[in-house]
């Protein structure tokens, strides 16, 4: 710079050099010109309004000279702001890589040019949030820890279920509702627990070790829809730690379809909802009972009923069997008598033919000796005094009186001489 | 009701008698009893399909409300 620059130059007040200053920055940074500013967050401090120290990212914190943006956000642009950051799940905090979008200002008071923000690159943030979840993934993956609940042992029949949610939210409600309305016994132990917001993760991690210490069979982390911001802690990783090293099998209900939380792929179990997972629970126990008890039962009715039937067969038909048996066999000896009956008449007919048969030779043979025929033919039957028939010349003497039989009567003789030559 | 046996002992009895009116080795003498035998196995094996069907009616509800169970 030249003397005559030197001389030449305006003298101003401190006041006016400000207002110069402002009108120069104005033209260039001011709020007719805004600008991206791409840093990484070195500190913040909110109250109403938020105050954020942006540095080159990666620069070391010891390093007194490295640049410092001294940025905020007013409260009336900032609430619609946090408000839009918390639904992407997204907080502000130190080590995080941010593009604030705003103005430049100056603070003649005390001599400091400030940077007002008035929007916030949520893609960029959001970007940032995945790489740090993808992060947190690969540690727990390398570490063993996604498949170590997993490895967990469950009962069959998980009736005692421990439950960490926050009651009285619609997915603490959807979730007892499906296992008290299921028709199975189940008994909820529940430590509450707040869902959602900074204070969530140590409480979670609080209820899953107490139930872990309890006498329950599985542990449920429910939580109802929410945004990204809402569902945050479930991807928290002492949450995450904690599910991990549980003794029991936890199981998950978080959120609705689409939500994936770290805390779902730790689980033993993860169901879409909390609805869903009830019907899950429910779902398991019903498989068991159907297995071991339903249809046992149905199986046991039938067998019972077939046997029945079986017996009751059994007997009618040996019942019919008997009756026609014997039926047949009294017809059978009734034939046979009869047969026998009809045999013996014919038989006697025969007889009784042939003794007639025999009776009539007999009687013709007979005939040939009729005394009346030999009486006929000259023949003459002689009588003694006794009346009997007069065979030899013993059975008269001389003088006995006779009577001799001829063929048309008889006379009476007197015996004078006997005479032996025939 | 006179005794039977068990219900196997006297579907075996039953059985031979049945075989032994197939086989026509009743006499008529025998019959008369065989049958009356018969007709006792008979009576008692319904008594006691009959007393059975009871019980099992009177359990059958009991197991179908377990079997119908969801």
């Amino acid at each position: 710079m030249s003397d005559d620059e030197v001389g030449t130059a305006p003298v101003h007040e401190v006041g006016e050099f400000y207002q110069l200053l402002t009108a120069q920055l104005e033209s260039a940074f001011g709020r007719r010109h805004p600008h991206w500013v791409r840093g990484e967050i070195a500190k913040v401090y909110e109250k109403g309004h938020i105050y954020v120290d942006l540095v080159d990212a990666g620069s070391a914190a010891a390093d007194t000279k490295r640049p410092v943006l001294n940025a905020h956000c007013w409260g009336t642009q900032w609430a619609p702001l946090k408000k839009r950051l918390a639904a992407e799940g997204v907080t502000l905090a130190p080590g995080v890589l941010v593009n604030l979008f705003g103005y430049v200002d100056l603070y003649a008071p005390q001599g400091r040019i400030g940077f007002t923000i008035t929007q916030i690159d949520v893609q960029g943030l959001l970007g940032d949030v995945a790489r740090r979840r993808q992060e947190l993934i690969a540690r727990l993956t390398s570490e063993g820890l996604m498949e170590a609940n997993k490895k967990v042992l469950m009962t069959p029949v998980p009736l005692r279920v421990g439950l960490v949610a926050s009651p009285g939210t619609e997915g603490y409600s959807d979730f007892t509702g499906q296992l008290l309305h299921s028709g199975f016994g189940f008994e909820i132990v529940l430590v509450k627990s707040a869902v959602q917001g900074d204070a969530a993760p140590p409480q979670i991690v609080a209820a899953i070790e107490t139930l872990d210490s309890a006498d329950v069979d599985i542990i449920c982390l429910v939580r109802g829809g929410g945004s990204k911001g809402d569902l945050a802690c479930f991807d928290d990783e002492r949450v995450a730690r904690a599910v991990a090293a549980a003794k029991r099998p936890i199981f998950t209900g978080i959120g609705h379809t689409g939500d994936e939380s770290i805390a779902d792929l730790v689980a033993h179990t993860r169901a879409i909802t909390p609805t869903k997972l009830g019907e899950e629970i429910a779902a398991i126990v019903r498989s068991w009972h159907d297995r071991h008890v339903r249809l046992p039962a149905q199986r046991l009715l039938d067998a019972g009923h077939e046997l029945l039937d079986e017996g009751t067969e059994y007997v009618a038909e040996r019942r019919r069997t008997m009756i026609f048996a014997v039926r047949d066999r009294l017809r059978g000896e009734q034939r046979h008598l009869e047969g026998t009956r009809a045999g013996l008449v014919v038989h006697s007919r025969h007889l009784l033919a042939t003794a007639a048969q025999l009776l009539a030779s007999s009687r013709q043979l007979l005939g040939a000796y009729d005394p009346k025929r030999r009486l006929a033919q000259g023949w003459s039957i002689v009588t003694g005094p006794s009346g009997a028939v007069v065979r030899t010349l013993n059975d008269i003497s001389i003088g006995d009186a006779v009577r001799v039989l001829v063929s048309d009567g008889s006379f009476e003789s007197t015996v004078k001489e006997k005479d032996g030559t025939p | 009701m006179s005794d039977i046996g068990n219900w196997n002992d006297a579907a075996r009895e039953l059985d031979a008698i049945v075989a032994s009116f197939d086989e026509g080795e009743v006499s008529v003498d025998d019959l008369f009893a065989k049958l009356e035998r018969a007709t006792t196995i008979i009576e008692t094996l319904e008594a006691r399909l009959d007393a059975t069907k009871a019980r099992v009616d009177e359990l059958a509800p009991r197991l179908s409300r377990v079997a119908e169970s969801e």
